[in-house]
Formats: C-alpha cells, structure tokens, sequence
C-alpha cells in the first residue's frame, strides 16, 4: 500500500515538474496579454497617459459605423479567401505531379519551391518591392521587353484595383512551397496500389486525384486549412506594413495594420485593441466554420 | 508513350520550371544586386553587376552594425531554442502519453493557443515587461535579449507542444513499460527512453522554430528599442529606411543578404530533414 | 540524443548571464561629479545631428553643473515613445508634429505637454534680450505653439522653412519656359510638357499635401477662411472656396506622374523625388530639407533647384507660401522641468543659432536670413519677394476612434490621381471628418 502511495506521489510530482513551467509561460506570456487586449478594449485610452476611462462596449459599436475598418476587414477577407483557394490549389498539383509523375529533377524542384518560407517577411517584402517598381522594377522592365516599349506600364503598388493583388501574389510565394512539401510528405503515403487499382478501372489522372489522392489525405488539408488562415492574417499584416503602409489611400489596410494606426498613429489605444479582440474572435469563428465545412467521413488506409 | 501524355509531360515541366524561375530570378537577384554600386541601380534591374563590390557588405556590416545585430541573433535565437526544448518536449510527451486530471484543459489550452496572434498580443507583452520593469525599479526586462528569447520560446509553445505530441502519441506503449520493468522512474524513462526516440520530429521542432525565431521582427521591433540590442531583421528594416533615404542600394542589399544567408545555409544542409520531419511530426492528423 | 539535451541545459544556463550584462543602466538623475543630467531627445533629420553634438558641449561649457545626455535618432518615436511608455522620460523633445507615427499629436490630446509660456520672457543667455523679442513675430500666435486655444505655449518654435513647389531651374532655362506664376499659366505648362513626354506634377507622399492644402485654402478664401477650416467651424467645407480649393487639387492629379502613387509610401517615396531631378515631372509639392535629402542622388544634366510659392488664383491676387516649423517641447513628466526650459532658451542664442544654421537648419530668428548663403537664401527669401507666409495647422482634438483628417484630406489625394474616389466623395468625407472632429475639440 505504501509502496503504491509512493509511487503515486512520484506521478503527480514528475506531471507538475512537466507542465508546470510550461503552463507559467504561456500563461505569463500569452494568456495573460490576450486578457489584457480585451480588457483595454472596452477603455478610452491614449496609451502613453495615466488617464484611462471606461467605456464599456463603446468602442466595438464605433468600430461598426467605421468605414475604414470594414475596409481592412473587407481586404482581409479578400487575401484569406483569394490566397487560401489559390495556394491550396497550387500546392495541391504540384505536391500531385511530384509524387505520382516519373520526372527528373524532382528533388531540385522541391528544394526551390520551399526556399520563400524560409526568408523573413522583411526579406520578402524587400524583394517584392525590388520586382513590383514601376519603372526600374523587375517585372515592369521584364514586361517591357515583351511588349518592346515602356507602354502599358502596371503599377503593381499604385493602382488601387490591382495593388491588393499584388500584395496576394507575395502571398502566395511565400506559401505555396511549405504547403506543397507538407502535401507530397503525406501523398506519398498513400499506398500506390490504390492507384494501380483504378487505372486497371479505366480511371485516369484526374479522376485518381479526385477520387483517391485528396479523400485520402483530406484530414491533412482540413487541419493545413486552420493554420494557413490564421498565419495568413499575421503575413499579411508583415508584409503591407513592410510594403505599402496600408496604401495607397487604405486599399491595402488589413486588420492588423489597421490596429497598429489606430492604436499609435490615432492616439486611440483602446480602439485598436478592440480591433485585435475582433480579430482574435474572426479566426477562431472562421476556423470553426471550416471545421464544420470540411468534415467528411474520415478515410482510413 | 502517345502524344498526348508528351504534351502533358511537357506541360508539366513548363509550369514547374516556371514556378522555379519565379523563386530563383529575384532571390538570385538581391545577391547580385548586393554586388553592385550605387550608380548601377538608375540603370536597367536586369543588368549584372559591372563589378563585384564587396564595399557594400563591409559596410552594411560595420557601419550599419549589422554585424553586432548578428550576434544579437545568434545569442536570442539559441537561448529561445534552448528554453523552448527544456521546456515544451516534458509538457508535450506527458500531454500525449498520461491520463492525468486537468489534462482535457491543458490541451484545450495550448490548442486555444494556436489562435493568439502575436501581432496583437506583443504590445500587451510589452506593457507587462514595463510594468515589471517599474516593480524592480529599472526597466531591466526591455533590451534584455533572455526576456526576448523567453517571449519567443513562449509564443511558440502552443505549436511545439501539438506537434511534438502528435509524434510522441504514435510511439508504442511497450517502450515505457519495459523500462518501468527495469525499474527506472518516470523521469528517467522520458529523458533516456523516450526523448531520444522523439528525435526526428525533435529536429522538425528546431528547424522550423530556428527559421520563425530568426526571422522574427514584430516582437523584436518593440522588446528591443535600443540600437544595441536589435536583431538582424530589425536592423535590416532600419537599413532599408535609413539606406533609402542615402539612396545607398548596394548597402541594403548586402544588408539583406546577411539576413538572408544563414537561413539558406541550413536550409541546403538540412532539407532533407527538415521536409522528411514534416511528415512524421504529426501533422498528419 | 543525451549530449544533445545536455549542450541545450548548458547554454540555457550560461546565455542568461551573457545576455543580461546587457542590459544597461539608464535611468540615473545625477552622474558621479554630482551633475544634473538633462535628458534631450532629437529627431535625427537631414540636418544630421552634429549640430546637436555642439550645441549641447556649449552648453555644457557654459553650464558646468549640467551633463546633457543626447539621443539623436531618426526613429526617435520608436526609441522614446517606449521609453516614455515605461515612464522613463527624456527631459526635452525636438520632435515636430505631422509625422506619421503622430507621436506630439498623441502627448498634446493627453495633455501630457508641460508649459513653456515662461521661456518666451525669459532673457537669453548671455544676451540683453528676451526670447519673445527674440523670435520673428507670428511664429508663436498659432495652434503649433499654442495647441488648446489659451495664452499658453506649449512647444517652442524651432527650425522653420518655407514650402511650396519645388522645380528644376535648370531646365526651364534650357527650354526657355517661364515659371508660372498664376494657375492658369499652370495648366498651360502642363500641356506644354505633356507634348514633351513630362508630367506636370508629382508627390513625395500625399501627406506633403498638407502644406500645399494649407496655402491653398488661403489663396482660395483668405487666412481668416484658412483659420475657420484649421478649427473645424461648421460648413466650411461645403464652402464654394473650399470647393475650389479640392478642384485644383484635382486638376494636379490630372496632370501628375503616373508611377507617383506606387512609391508615394514612407519606404519608396524618394524615387517620387527623384523623378524631379530625372526631368521627368517638373513640380512637387515639399520643404526645404529635400534639398538635404537628395544631395548624393544622381540628377540631370544642368539640374539646379527652383522653388517658389504656389501660383495665384488671378494675376492680382495673393500668392501664399506654407511655412513649416519644427517643434521643441518637454513632457509634463519630465523630471528637470526647469533646467529643460533653461535648455530651450539658450537654443535661441547668437551662439547656438549660429551653429545650427551651419548645418541649414534656420530658426525663426530676427535678421537670421542675413546670415544664409547659397540656395537657402533664395529659399528663405520667398516671402521677401511677395508671397505670403501661413503658420499653424489643425486645432488639437481628443482622439476620435477611426477618424483622421490627415487621412482624409491628404490620403485621398491618391484616390483622385488614380480616378477611384470623385471630388465629390471627397469632399463629403472632409465634411463628415470635420463634424465628429469639431465635437472633439480641446477646450
């Protein structure tokens, strides 16, 4: 009896010693902050005084009647939905054609596509400002070269119909090569006699990668999903600030970037931190929902 | 072979060449870019450089102290690696293979956490550190590079602990028991036993978190407000504000070269592991 | 896998001590010789922050009991704002307003600026005058210095600079173009260099607009107008001056280099002025200090800088030339009040004056353009040559969530280059601004 109590002790000791400094830390260093963001957002606050008032939920009912926030909550949405469908896709067939297609140079493909994740988004954003210039940019100067003359200059950063776009491009770079190796590490667990099976079926490559390839690794892209569009609304927000501040005239404005403004530029830090609990509700609502969307009867090998 | 799976073939090869070139092209430009002198950059982008001006890096590297930010780095990103191990590995492993109360609002915690954006959490953090700061009387959290690397190891806890979980959920029973067997403690069975057999996805864990901690600038950019104790992405986003008010070009680009390097370094040693991890870290389910 | 773990506990251990000998000590009052220790902090410009170097060992020189500690940086509002967060102030400020991080913005709406009315009576050092008598008259009747609309001035008026369009001489001698001096004259010009495969206008960013806006609206309905729109009065943007006013604004658009607002952004806006210098518009909108930052950019053959106020509306009516000045000013919370207020006064002395105008930075000083050379007096010369000079800016507001009138009033200018918002829009927005601004205002 004793000898079990001890050992039981020794359980409980050896499960706090292992969680308990991890539990301090995200609670000191991420629970505590998220508290105090929604906390602060129901305060009239400059951010440097002493002086702060209590406004209830005063600064969410403005947030509503802002025409700017819905701007930014209007191009978040934009870039989530734009980036997520393209990125997937994109990720999707080539990570397909690398695992099923006897090619050469598969292994150099796979290592340039990733290279983009790796790079800082200050990086990135420095790059993409180098090739997005208008008349000394790499892609202008490129196009130029096509169309023998200066005319039909794009301003990739300028012009408010396409500078969004722009912005989902970079996106879409930086993303496209870490989903696509995800997806080639889990297509290539699936059992090549599936395939051998269905092409004695007739079925062909379009048909196996419906039919077999995306039912097979679709709890991969369901939980791939969730992440990509949290991150996507924090690269978004790395890259306009680094890019375009906003620009021009707030056609770029993104949540995050649109907190920091109004957070430090506007003098209302309290508003901004409004901003943040919203977001904060908008990616758990929208992982919820694609949670919901996406299930299907699991498919077990 | 008929003709219309050549086509296809070719199709094929086209688009992925395309795609490589879109990476290749610009990254391979800021190289050569770093090379050139300041005049060439009024002439055509595509041009190489005339000669190769290392001026720029030794430049960028003392003048505008990327070299000191280099160390700042360095000395962050590994103390953060370390602590998060020491850390995130025990919680993760005793997460994944105990019943134990308390265990359901752990988990849901940690996952919970996988929602928080740092981007809005770091001025908050910011705030705590300062408040603490006042508490002992000097603002010794802020500029503090172990405060920084703490906060880094912090905010990517809640990855870490579900990847690592994942992989330590997959490992059978029978290990633990025949150590047990053997009379070792729950202790000693983790950190001789199981640990060891975490290793591939423990090198996903440091990998990937080498590329996020180092690359990092929105939490460095606010914890660090003192020259000396920027890190690399930070003093490249000075570099690029103050270079481009000189219009010194060249500079910048060595600049982000330096910043860029290391990353592609260890990124062509490892990439086999670090694309092999992926799969196996559990981010299957 | 042991070693490993083991290499990780050891730098765990070892790397907290290397890290934290770091962390520096900065928050001391006095140093060891006992000396009062006034912390200044200053916007590193495109003055360079020599001159703040010397001016602070004069002071020293001629203050023994002071040590001044300088912090000079070009992101001053990153490196104090978080100080001053962490309730570390520094002891004076050069930091104008009209930045974009809109840090003195934020101090004046929480009234955390300490009042400087006393130093305007003060007698200069060494000099048998005060400073009020100092300062060339009108600098200090504005909401600039005097942000609440009372007798008291909260920031002290430093170095100042005329705005208004900037050209390249050169090249108007070389085509044989005049310089317009009315609107109409303008447009005709724009026509002229279209022909030749130039734009007639380009912008550094949109907020430079502030400046041209300012004098505009003067031109257009007079300074007392101008003074009702800097103080929100009711209806003034429905006015059929302000209407005028936001249609030439237009008509620059229309005429204004297609690349200008890609790079018209904090990081790119330098390539906007380098079009100048490349011929390939011939206005911009900004101050004298582009003069400084553009020294070292490669520029046209025969290139030399023009400037000149805005064009009249009419041959006869009056030309108005914005002029900016920085701001000095210290923080309620400031720990040596009084020695700051000490500091400033002595900023306007022969000496100090003297050593800031060496490196062109100009205060608003009696007789100060007798000692300018070169291009600084043809630019300081402006209003000598008929235009009129117009001061202050916006009247000081609480924060109002999601409303900006820079944004509104400046910001949109790119909407009207690139055709995505009418004037009409605009203006309604300025008028929506205008109305939660005004119940904001500061009492």
């Amino acid at each position: 009896m004793t000898e079990f109590m001890r050992k039981h002790k020794g359980r409980r000791a050896f499960l706090s010693v292992c969680t308990i400094p991890a539990l301090i830390l995200f609670s000191v260093f991420m629970l505590y902050p998220t508290l105090n963001i929604f906390i602060i957002s129901m305060y009239k606050w400059g951010g440097y005084s002493q002086h702060r008032e209590f406004v209830g939920l005063d600064n969410f009912v403005k947030l509503f009647s802002d025409a700017k926030f819905w701007q930014s909550f209007q191009n978040t949405v934009l870039l989530i939905v734009i980036v997520t469908i393209v990125t997937m896709a994109m990720a999707l067939l080539t990570a397909a054609v690398l695992t099923r297609e006897k090619l050469r140079f598969k292994g150099f493909f796979r290592v340039v596509f990733y290279i983009p994740n790796i790079l800082s988004a200050v990086v990135i954003a420095a790059i993409f400002s180098a090739v997005y210039d208008p008349s000394r940019g790499l892609l202008n100067t490129l196009l130029s070269f096509f169309t023998g003359g200066s005319a039909g200059q794009v301003l990739w950063l300028g012009d408010q119909k396409v500078v969004i776009y722009s912005i989902a491009i970079a996106m879409i770079w930086q993303a496209v090569g870490y989903y696509m190796v995800m997806y080639t590490a889990s297509m290539s667990s699936v059992p090549e006699s599936m395939y051998e099976a269905a092409s004695l079926e007739g079925a062909g490559r379009v048909r196996q990668f419906f039919s077999i390839t995306i039912p097979l690794i679709w709890t991969n892209i369901r939980t791939t999903l969730t992440f990509f569009i949290i991150s996507s609304i924090n690269i978004s927000f790395l890259l306009v600030r680094a890019m375009t501040s906003g620009g021009p005239d707030g056609s770029t404005e993104v949540f995050l970037s649109y907190m920091y403004k109004q957070a430090y530029t506007n003098s209302s830090y309290g508003y901004g931190m409004a901003i943040g609990v919203l977001v904060f509700l908008f990616s758990f609502a929208l992982s919820g929902i694609i949670n919901l969307v996406t299930r299907r009867d699991s498919v077990d090998l | 072979m008929n003709r219309g799976d050549k086509l296809y073939r070719i199709f094929i090869y086209v688009v992925l060449i395309l795609f490589a070139l879109s990476i290749i092209v610009p990254v391979g430009w800021v190289f050569l870019a770093s090379l050139k002198e300041n005049a060439e950059f009024y002439q055509n982008p595509w041009s190489l450089p005339a000669g190769l001006y290392f001026e720029n890096f030794a430049r960028a590297w003392q003048e505008a102290h990327m070299g000191e930010y280099f160390l700042n780095s360095v000395i962050v990103t590994a103390v953060a690696l370390g602590i998060l191990l020491v850390v995130a590995l025990p919680a993760a492993y005793v997460l994944a293979r105990y019943k134990f109360g308390g265990r359901r609002l752990l988990r849901t915690l940690f996952m919970g956490g996988l929602f928080i954006n740092v981007s809005y959490i770091v001025v908050p953090i910011f705030l705590m550190l300062v408040d603490a700061g006042n508490l002992v009387g000097t603002p010794i959290f802020l500029n503090n590079r172990f405060v920084l690397a703490l906060v880094y190891a912090s905010t990517a806890l809640p990855f870490t602990i579900y990847l690592l979980s994942g992989y330590f959920q997959t490992l059978p029973k029978e290990y633990e028991e025949a150590a047990y067997v053997d009379g070792s403690g729950y202790m000693q069975t983790m950190i001789r036993v199981m640990i060891p057999m975490a290793r591939p996805s423990v090198i996903t864990v440091i990998l990937f978190n080498f590329l996020s901690f180092w690359n990092e600038y929105i939490i460095a950019i606010t914890l660090m407000t003192q020259d000396w104790a920027k890190t690399l992405p930070v003093g490249l986003m000075n570099l690029m504000k103050a270079q481009n008010a000189a219009a010194q070009y060249g500079q910048m680009y060595a600049g982000l070269v330096i910043v860029m390097l290391p990353t592609l370094i260890l990124y062509i040693l490892v990439q086999k592991k670090l694309t092999q991890g992926m799969n196996v870290g559990g981010l299957k389910d | 896998m042991k070693r490993f773990v083991a290499l990780f506990c050891a730098l765990i251990l070892t790397l907290p001590l290397l890290a934290s000998c770091g962390t520096r000590e900065d928050d001391k009052d006095k140093d060891s010789d006992g000396k009062t220790i006034l912390k200044v902090a200053v916007l590193e410009s495109a003055y360079g922050k020599k001159m703040w170097e010397n001016v602070a060992a004069a002071y020293e020189a001629d203050h023994t009991d002071v040590k001044i500690e300088l912090t000079a940086e070009k992101n001053l509002e990153d490196v104090i704002g978080s100080k001053m967060k962490s309730g570390d102030y520094p002891d004076v400020v050069h930091l104008a307003t009209g930045r974009e991080a809109g840090l003195t913005e934020t101090m004046i709406r929480e009234n955390s600026l300490a009042d400087l009315s006393d130093i305007l009576d003060e007698k200069v050092f060494g000099e048998d005058v005060s400073v009020k008598d100092k300062l060339i008259e009108g600098f200090t009747d504005t909401a600039a210095t005097h942000p609440y609309d009372d007798d008291s001035m909260y920031m002290a008026p430093m170095f100042y600079g005329p705005c208004g369009l900037f050209y390249n001489a050169g090249l108007f001698a070389q085509k044989n173009w005049t310089v317009p001096t009315t609107w109409d004259e303008m447009w005709e010009l724009g026509q002229k260099a279209e022909a030749e495969g130039m734009a007639l206008f380009t912008y550094p960013t949109a907020g430079y607009f502030d400046s041209l806006m300012f004098a505009l609206l003067c031109e257009t309905g007079g300074v007392d107008f101008y003074n009702d729109c800097m103080r929100y009065k009711e209806g003034v943007w429905e006015d059929k001056n302000a209407r005028e006013a936001l249609d030439i604004v237009a008509r620059i658009a229309s005429y204004t280099e297609p690349t200008t607002v890609a790079n018209a952004n904090n990081d790119n806006y330098l390539k906007n002025q380098q079009l100048i210098l490349d011929n390939k518009a011939l206005f911009m909108p900004s101050g004298t200090w582009v003069v400084g930052e553009m020294a070292d950019a490669p520029r046209s053959e025969g290139f030399e800088w023009g400037f000149m106020a805005l064009p009249a509306i009419d041959s006869d009516s009056d030309r108005y030339s914005y002029t900016y000045f920085e701001q000095i000013w210290v923080p309620e919370n400031a720990k040596h009040k009084d020695e700051a207020k000490d500091f400033i006064a002595y900023l306007y002395t022969d000496k100090a004056v003297k050593i800031f105008a060496e490196s062109g930075a100009i205060q608003p000083i009696q007789g100060v353009s007798e000692i300018l050379e070169g291009e600084n007096k043809l630019f300081y010369s402006i209003y000598d040559t008929g235009a009129k000079p117009v001061l202050g800016g916006f009247a000081a507001t609480d924060p109002v969530e999601g409303v900006s009138m820079t944004d509104t009033l400046f910001g949109t200018v790119n909407s009207i280059v690139s055709g995505d918002k009418t004037v009409d829009e605009w203006q309604n927005a300025i008028k929506k601004a205008n109305d939660s601004l005004r119940k904001a205002l500061k009492k």
